[in-house]
């Protein structure tokens, strides 16, 4: 398949340029996968985590002071769903791919490791500081409940 | 019937049989012919859902077995002979080779012949300049080596004639075997297996464990390693013991040690809620077979170059050697000293008490190793001892009174794991792991279980001067994608070799090469201002693709189109490519990692 590359580059939250690459030519052929997904799960998760997921905590469905149990088995539970081997076993419509789980893996990972989650939870804060507008205003849009981001009226305003 | 016909003719069926597939899906759709390729296990295959349970198959270095999950819990299944465990070896006679599964003659009175060939999970996938090729010289058939770095000669002795044969073949054979066992008893045909692997196989030598099942008719659907199928069956018996402690809290953390006859893996698995994390792995060449062969060379010191020349005499003289010191091992695990009593012909006679501190002492390396390892698992699973709930000790070398020692020491007399038959759980685990790819579902719940695997060893590329840089270091969890940015060595480089390594060595040559390619067309610029992104990705199959990129700073498209390569693509002689390459580029297309700016 060739690979187009003429999106508009996303600040995807950890870069690498391959890896825009890949999860956009993977995407592209996952639009069936992630339609019947939505009937066959009751979380519309794998529709979410194909855009950058505004925050690793988004990923794993947590809230920001999630403690390490909850974090622990939350990536426990969310495994068995997106694992590729579960998904081939729940939806065997499945594919296989990979996508969906190594980003809860990497949202893991990180969270998992306490000083790794406090210098996460500080950049988190420095770009809710309004660095990047992209990333504030998904967001502010996407959470309506739960964490609130650290807004202030000068950031909204500057934008 | 399959397994009276010489392999030769096996391999006709099945080429004849490949190239039917190919003719008839190749036109229509070009996609379909990678899925008919030999060797190839494609993630696209398994979606296809197979209504087949897939069975599970250990080969061991001495023994084989198959088992399977017959809808309520795992079953082995047994040869003709009422056997569970079938040695595993293949005696070669006037072309129709036999292996463990059927034959009937006993094991140590085909040792004498030299036509009986066995070991081959030693020496699959090895080139004559690995030591453990070496050290199988002294087995009682041809290993001849040229030691360049190409694969070994291997031969049978049939009527007076070197019949050369192949690890990849004695394994198809004997999987044949297992195969007609197995299609006998549940009365329908088999495709699909599980295979359990040691930690340490390089991924080469699991393109070569997926031949031999291609030449034996049999589709892979996973190669676990054999501690992570001890940890899936781990992780059934603790959701079976507790259904209701899902997630949260109540994780329980196992330290499994698996000693065979050929290998010794170490893995530290995390399981709650039927989902089993692999937090790290650790294995070796070493095993049963190191304990025999120092013990044969403590009993007759010269033996090496007793055996160098081959002939029928000396292999009887190997054979005999050898039978006699593997028994002496086995009673020496009951008792604390034993009387070797054998006439080895020709006037040599070996008469001698040997005790058990001999017998540790003789070894005392393997059984350092074997602690080294433990100790390396732990620290890469970031745990202490302490940490550890379930001691699990599993494979033939768990009889040995100094393994189960070293093991509880480290534990400080902490009690081993019960409830897992030490020569069993390894193909259960791979039963299990059968049912659960197959897409198997229990109704009470106990194929709700996932394990999530770790890559046991580092995948890089050389760069840095002759330095390994991994871009997946080991215990990664997979699937994994990782990627590493590197930078031209100097101005105006147009071109990059890419050499794809793996192992846990710092300098390149110290690992494995699994393949190479070169990178073109880089815009010429000073040096260390491309960024030439190495990005490898290994999918839930355990299929690693390379994906290489080239971007000048300041721009978002890439500058050539992206080099994407399935590994391994080194087919044979590594040591003779590894050489060659740098003989004929030494530096010049070198690549250093490019610091990241903050």
């Amino acid at each position: 398949m060739p690979t187009s590359l003429t999106l508009p580059a996303l600040p995807a939250v950890s870069g690498g340029f391959l890896r825009r690459l890949n999860s956009e030519r993977i995407s592209s052929r996952q639009i069936p996968i992630n339609a019947s997904a939505s009937t066959a799960e009751a979380r519309p998760a794998v529709v979410e985590s194909r855009r950058p997921a505004a925050s690793l905590y988004e990923v794993l469905r947590l809230e920001k002071n999630a403690s390490p149990t909850e974090i622990k088995s939350a990536y426990r539970s969310l495994a068995k769903l997106y694992h590729p081997d579960a998904a081939v076993q729940r939806r065997p419509e499945h594919n296989g791919d990979c996508e969906d789980f190594i980003e809860i893996r990497n949202a893991y990972e990180t969270l998992s490791d306490p000083s790794a989650r406090a210098v996460y939870d500080l950049s988190l804060m420095a770009a809710l500081g309004g660095r990047n507008r992209r990333f504030a205003r998904s967001l502010s849009m996407n959470y309506s409940s739960g964490f609130n981001p650290t807004r202030r009226w000068e950031t909204d305003q500057c934008w | 019937m399959l397994n009276s016909l010489p392999m030769f003719l096996l391999m006709i069926i099945y080429v004849k049989s490949m190239y039917e597939y190919d003719t008839k899906w190749g036109m229509a759709e070009p996609a379909a012919y990678t899925v008919a390729s030999d060797s190839e296990t494609t993630g696209e295959e398994k979606s296809s859902s197979f209504p087949e349970i897939a069975i599970g198959v250990d080969i061991g270095t001495s023994q084989c077995s198959v088992a399977v999950w017959n809808g309520s819990q795992v079953e082995l299944l047994k040869n003709t002979r009422n056997q569970k465990m079938m040695r595993s070896y293949v005696t070669f006679k006037d072309d129709i080779p036999s292996g463990g599964v059927s034959s009937q003659l006993s094991h140590e009175h085909e040792l004498l012949s030299g036509a009986t060939i066995f070991n081959m999970k030693r020496l699959i996938g090895r080139v004559d300049t690995d030591p453990v090729v070496h050290s199988s010289k002294t087995l009682p058939f041809l290993v001849q080596t040229l030691d360049i770095g190409v694969r070994p000669f291997i031969a049978a002795l049939v009527n007076n004639m070197w019949r050369s044969t192949t690890p990849e073949e004695v394994l198809a054979i004997f999987l044949v075997e297992l195969r007609a066992l197995a299609e006998a008893q549940l009365k329908r045909p088999i495709r699909n297996v599980v295979l359990t692997v040691p930690v340490s196989f390089s991924r080469f030598q699991l393109t070569r464990i997926e031949r031999a099942c291609a030449m034996a008719g049999l589709h892979v659907l996973r190669l676990m390693p054999e501690p992570t199928a001890v940890a899936l069956l781990y992780g059934q018996q603790q959701q079976q013991a507790s259904h209701d402690n899902m997630g949260s809290g109540s994780e329980k953390i196992a330290l499994i040690f698996n000693m065979g006859a050929g290998y010794c893996d170490v893995a530290v698995t995390a399981t709650a809620g039927g989902v089993s994390q692999i937090k790290s792995l650790a294995g070796s060449t070493i095993g049963g077979e190191d304990l025999l062969q120092n013990m044969m060379s403590h009993l007759l010191p010269d033996s090496e170059s007793l055996f160098k020349s081959h002939g029928v005499k000396e292999i009887k003289l190997m054979g005999l050697l050898r039978v006699a010191t593997q028994d002496a091992i086995h009673r020496l695990s009951s008792q604390t000293s034993v009387q070797v009593d054998v006439d080895l012909g020709d006037g040599l006679k070996i008469c001698k008490v040997v005790d058990r501190d001999e017998f540790e002492e003789v070894n005392k390396k393997v059984f350092k190793k074997c602690e080294s390892l433990i100790m390396q698992c732990l620290q890469d699973a970031k745990l202490e001892v302490e940490d550890v709930n379930d001691v699990i000790i599993v494979g033939g070398c768990s009889y040995v009174p100094k393994v189960k020692n070293l093991v509880t020491n480290i534990f400080k007399g902490k009690e081993l794991y019960k409830g897992m038959n030490p020569l069993e759980a390894a193909v259960c685990g791979a039963a299990v792991e059968g049912a659960v790819a197959s897409g198997i579902n229990d109704p009470f719940g106990n194929l709700d279980l996932l394990t999530i695997q770790a890559t046991p060893l580092a995948i890089g590329i050389r760069a840095d001067g002759n330095n390994f840089v991994p871009v997946i270091p080991r215990n990664t969890t997979m699937p994994a994608r990782k990627d590493v940015v590197f930078t031209t060595i100097r101005d105006n480089q147009t071109e990059a070799l890419i050499l794809v390594y793996e192992g846990e060595g710092k300098k390149a040559e110290e690992n494995h090469l699994l393949g190479y390619f070169k990178i073109v067309g880089i815009p010429a610029a000073p040096k260390g201002v491309p960024e030439i992104n190495v990005c490898m990705d290994i999918d839930a199959s355990n299929v690693l693709r390379v994906l290489v990129g080239v971007v000048m700073p300041g721009s978002r498209q890439p500058a050539i189109p992206v080099m994407e390569v399935r590994m391994p693509t080194v087919d044979d002689g590594h040591g003779w490519c590894a050489e060659s390459l740098n003989r004929t580029y030494g530096a010049t297309l070198d690549l250093v990692t490019l610091q990241k700016k903050a």
